[in-house]
């Protein structure tokens, strides 16, 4: 499996090449996720007949006549008209008409795509370099995240059959909203909001979530045990059993050396009375309000894209690890210092982080280059009290009252963690 | 022979030592001295740009992979040519994707400003306008020497910035990535320079070549007695006149947002970077067609003179080109559907099918021109073939992106790619490399080898096939372009295109054989190998270095292939039917 392995993948079989249904799974992969997208394919399918036509019409036309006109020995061409004006009409005339037609076929169905229905969810999705941050509607972010390789991305949990209206912007550069499911694209930018919007389908036939932790540990490690990793749904309290399909959300517009790395997995689950309720069950289940700042802290090193930079074994990535911070001595790129005995008082160490995180300039550790987005006016201070408190519990010298270790006593509240008897090993720190 | 008395001897001929025609070379104001210049330094640029494509593409082979060991959470990364070992045992992906990064911005920026805008307007256009035209020059010798160092000078801008370490923002420099990513900005400076330099050189090439089209037509030659190549260039002369200049003040705009931090296009700055796409936009848009009508050009004329054969709708194809050149400043916002309000997106997706329709129109002339011809299939007429089915794909898939609702699927993924690399190589290098096979015997004195050259073009075709049309199915699956990385079931398609390019490379290094075999034992070539009827096969193989012995006077129309013995043939070998000469008449 590459980094980004296919959550979702369809299988090219040969079949009749005279069928629409062949083409449409070879161009489109036939996986259109939602009304819009089918519209959008009817539309690419009908433009690729009508392609395919006028192309081999052109072609066989040509070498027709270039097998049939071939130079003769000591012959010249006999005359032939040189122009044509009824001809010339028709083959301007004919082209313009088709391209009228096409035109209000693609903007018919473009004007469904950028308005929005007025009964639509609006949620603030924000990306930055390298990562996607949404916030719901009860101002929780999603808590589910899936392992790629050593990378971790966001899953965002939607709702099947209900119109959800993003709003978008940029924490730094710009890059684009792209879920090729649902056949759109909205770039976004730093210094305006731009929206885009989709209702996605829940096709019979989806796979489901795992109904018992059990059954989530015996998917993980029949995935391990064929040597790769399960990227399927997680054990989630609320939705067992429950249907779901994912579909990649990419960046589209480039941003620098994580682009292609920026993705995200947009997971719609059903929404429905009869179904039970499963997104809105799970909405309440995400709230932030129980956890402890050390549980919260982890949660938002992910979900805040921290990760993607700072590694908390050690490693040293584009940003310093995490890893043994608090308690230990740094040196600044300006020449300045901190000892160890500064790094030890609380008081001066939740001071220097609190600044390094809301403005990461103002103090560069010697050895890195600052690439960093600030966050200030990003981060309510609960979640920067937060992610403070984590940051000390990765130190070995971190203070009474907080683990010591990588945190990992502290799991999300619901979720991923394993069972306490589990037979997977908990993640040992690199040295 | 009478006239003797006049001859100068070939361009070619040394004027003395080696260091003595160095220097004549150097300080030359002939137009064919000039132009073979440019197509040295052209092809030159070509052969790194493609290199850095070449990388791109083995990158491209394998899908980055990270493995995590379960038990000891080390992580390792394969698949990625670039990483060194040490990244990639510290599972750091973040150098290797830098690279990659560099690397497409390089092929990016080389094949753009210094390969295909000037590719044949400043290598065929600078040698064979005047001579087409029946001058001694172009109207403004010395300004074309200037031209010429100028692009020199840029390409070396363009090269010093990649020697300092490259450029990772893509060709289209957006903001606010461009005045972000490379913190003392050098790099990222000196290629803008290196693009604003490169402009320069193109708008005095325009401006001279307009000129000279107005000014220097020899006595006889109406507007509608110019060979169809002259048309193009000369459409494509006037956008690059009015169309460079933005581009020049877009990048200096955004140079003096970096150095004196007036906001412009950085909202950190209180500019906007939608303004810059809109500027950019309003020369790259245009400047497609500086890049593809002077192949049209190539390929109306290659195509009448290999089959012998009138172009059908002369008229037509010239105002075509006029019309071409005129909708390309009103389309631009088709490369920012996914960016602009709904109205604007509206209107340019209409005005953008209006390009199709004189495109549409130039094909079907093309085609029509087969008819009833007398057609030899040599490398320029296998070439032409070439052009005509790659660039119809290149033509009709642009469809869907300008249609709405699937432009916004296909944004920014690999179909674009794939259109537009079906236009610029499979249009614009094709034509190119038909016009270079066309106008060899009269630029070199040489005739090439047939066999080698058709065997290096179908390599191309093939390989250009491969590398290029799985991208389109990649692109409308869904994968985004400018990525160092991708899903596992991109991997068959990326493999094939890789595979793909390969050949391509093999089809060119044949073309370098056939070519150098031809400089060092090729046949002399004869004055006029095809039998063409337009001014520069009445001139010498290779030309006087005054071009003509007489100047000329035009009788006939460029293509009156029906009716007119070409010069230096004999009678006996065109024997024109009865019939023809029945309505002989001029154009």
């Amino acid at each position: 499996m590459s980094d980004l392995t296919p959550a979702m993948n369809s299988h090219l079989t040969l079949g009749n090449v005279f069928t629409n249904d062949w083409w449409h799974k070879l161009w489109f992969r036939a996986d259109g996720a939602t009304d819009l997208a089918q519209s959008t394919d009817e539309t690419g399918m009908w433009l690729w007949w009508f392609c395919t036509l006028w192309f081999v019409f052109l072609m066989a036309l040509m070498f027709y006549f270039v097998v049939k006109y071939r130079r003769k020995k000591g012959q010249i061409a006999a005359r032939s008209p040189s122009h044509n004006t009824p001809l010339e009409i028709a083959w301007t005339v004919i082209p313009t008409l088709f391209l009228v037609w096409i035109f209000f076929k693609g903007f018919w169905t473009y004007m469904d795509k950028v308005m929005a229905p007025g009964d639509a969810i609006t949620l603030d999705l924000t990306a930055s370099k390298w990562n996607w941050d949404l916030i719901y509607q009860n101002g929780s972010r999603s808590n589910s995240t899936t392992t790629i390789g050593a990378r971790t991305i966001p899953v965002f949990y939607m709702p099947a059959n209900q119109a959800i209206q993003l709003r978008l912007q940029s924490a730094d550069v710009m890059h684009a909203f792209f879920v090729p499911a649902f056949r759109t694209k909205q770039d976004i930018f730093p210094n305006r909001f731009t929206t885009t919007w989709f209702m996605a389908n829940l096709p019979s036939g989806s796979k489901t979530h795992p109904k018992t932790v059990a059954e989530f540990e015996t998917l993980k490690a029949s995935a391990a045990a064929k040597g790769g990793t399960y990227s399927g749904a997680e054990y989630i309290k609320g939705l067992e059993g429950a249907p779901y399909e994912d579909h990649w959300l990419f960046c589209a517009e480039y941003c620098g050396e994580e682009h292609s790395e920026m993705a995200a997995i947009i997971r719609v689950v059903p929404n429905d009375e009869k179904n039970g309720f499963h997104f809105n069950r799970w909405l309440q289940s995400i709230g932030t309000d129980s956890l402890t700042p050390l549980e919260y802290g982890k949660r938002l090193y992910t979900s805040q894209g921290c990760s993607q930079c700072h590694s908390v074994d050690g490693k040293t990535s584009t940003g310093p690890t995490w890893k043994n911070l608090y308690g230990y001595p740094v040196t600044f790129t300006d020449g300045t210092s901190m000892s160890a005995e500064e790094r030890t008082n609380v008081e001066t160490f939740s001071n220097y982080t609190r600044e390094a995180i809301l403005v990461p300039g103002a103090k560069i550790v010697a050895g890195f280059q600052n690439q960093m987005t600030p966050y200030a006016g990003r981060l309510k201070d609960r979640e920067l009290n937060s992610l403070i408190t984590y940051i000390m519990s990765l130190s070995d010298k971190a203070p009474q009252g907080l683990p010591a270790g990588d945190g990992a006593a502290a799991q999300p509240a619901n979720g991923a963690q394993p069972a306490p008897a589990s037979p997977v090993p908990a993640p040992v720190p690199a040295k | 022979m009478a006239h003797d008395a006049h001859h100068h001897g070939s361009y070619l001929t040394p004027k003395g030592g080696f260091w003595t025609t160095v220097a004549d070379w150097a300080t030359t104001v002939d137009h064919k001295k000039i132009g073979m210049m440019y197509l040295v330094a052209i092809l030159f640029m070509f052969f790194i740009g493609g290199m850095a494509a070449m990388a791109v593409r083995l990158e491209l082979f394998e899908p980055v992979r990270t493995h995590v060991d379960p038990t000891t959470g080390a992580a390792h990364v394969t698949g990625q040519l670039f990483g060194s070992k040490a990244d990639a045992d510290a599972g750091n992906i973040k150098p290797g994707n830098n690279l990659y990064n560099r690397l497409f911005t390089l092929h990016g920026a080389i094949m753009v400003f210094m390969v295909i805008v000037p590719s044949i307007p400043a290598s065929l256009g600078n040698f064979f306008l005047p001579l087409m035209l029946g001058a001694k020059d172009v109207a403004f010798p010395r300004l074309n020497l200037l031209s010429w160092y100028i692009y020199v000078i840029g390409s070396i801008f363009a090269v010093t910035s990649i020697i300092l370490g490259g450029v990772d923002t893509g060709w289209t420099f957006y903001t606010p990535y461009s005045t972000t990513t490379d913190p003392g900005f050098n790099r990222v400076a000196i290629m803008t320079l290196a693009a604003f330099i490169l402009g320069f050189s193109s708008i005095l090439t325009g401006l001279n070549f307009v000129v000279t089209v107005h000014k220097l037509r020899a006595p006889g030659m109406g507007w509608f007695d110019m060979p169809l190549f002259i048309w193009a260039v000369y459409a494509a002369a006037i956008i690059q006149v009015l169309a460079t200049p933005v581009i020049g003040i877009t990048l200096l705009l955004l140079t003096f947002e970096r150095i004196f931090r007036v906001g412009i296009f950085d909202p950190a700055l209180g500019g906007d970077p939608v303004l810059f796409q809109h500027f950019f936009w309003f020369y790259s848009h245009p400047v497609v067609y500086v890049m593809i009508l002077p192949g049209m050009g190539v390929i109306s004329d290659v195509l009448a003179v290999q089959s012998h054969k009138k172009i059908f709708g002369y008229r037509a194809i010239a105002f075509a080109s006029l019309g071409i050149a005129g909708v390309s400043f009103i389309v631009w916002g088709h490369h920012m559907f996914a960016s602009m309000s709904e109205l604007a997106s509206m209107v340019f997706s209409a005005l953008t099918f209006l390009v199709a329709i004189p495109t549409a129109v130039k094909v079907f002339n093309w085609i029509a021109t087969l008819y009833k011809g007398s057609i030899v299939l040599n490398a320029p007429m296998v070439y032409t073939l070439i052009f005509l089915f790659l660039f119809s794909i290149g033509g009709l898939t642009g469809l869907p992106l300008g249609t709405l609702s699937t432009d916004l699927h296909l944004h920014d993924t690999y179909f674009v790619v794939a259109h537009f690399h079906y236009v610029m190589m499979g249009g614009t290098i094709m034509a190119l490399m038909a016009g270079i096979h066309h106008w060899w015997p009269k630029m070199t004195g040489r005739m090439y080898d047939e066999k080698g050259a058709i065997a290096g073009a179908l390599l191309v075709f093939i390989g250009f096939n491969l590398t290029f049309f799985t991208q389109f199915f990649l692109g409308s699956r869904g994968m985004p372009r400018r990525y160092a990385s991708y899903v596992d079931e991109f991997q068959i398609w990326h493999q094939i295109s890789t595979i793909g390019s390969f050949v391509i490379l093999l089809g060119f290094l044949v073309h370098l054989f056939v070519f150098l075999a031809s400089l060092a034992t090729g046949k002399k070539a004869p004055a006029n190998p095809w039998g063409g009827l337009t001014l520069e096969w009445v001139a010498d193989s290779p030309p006087d270095e005054h071009n003509f012995h007489h100047e000329p006077i035009v009788t006939h129309g460029p293509y009156d292939f029906e009716t007119v013995v070409p010069p230096h043939w004999d009678p006996k070998d065109y024997p024109i039917p009865a019939e023809n000469k029945v309505a002989v008449s001029h154009h």
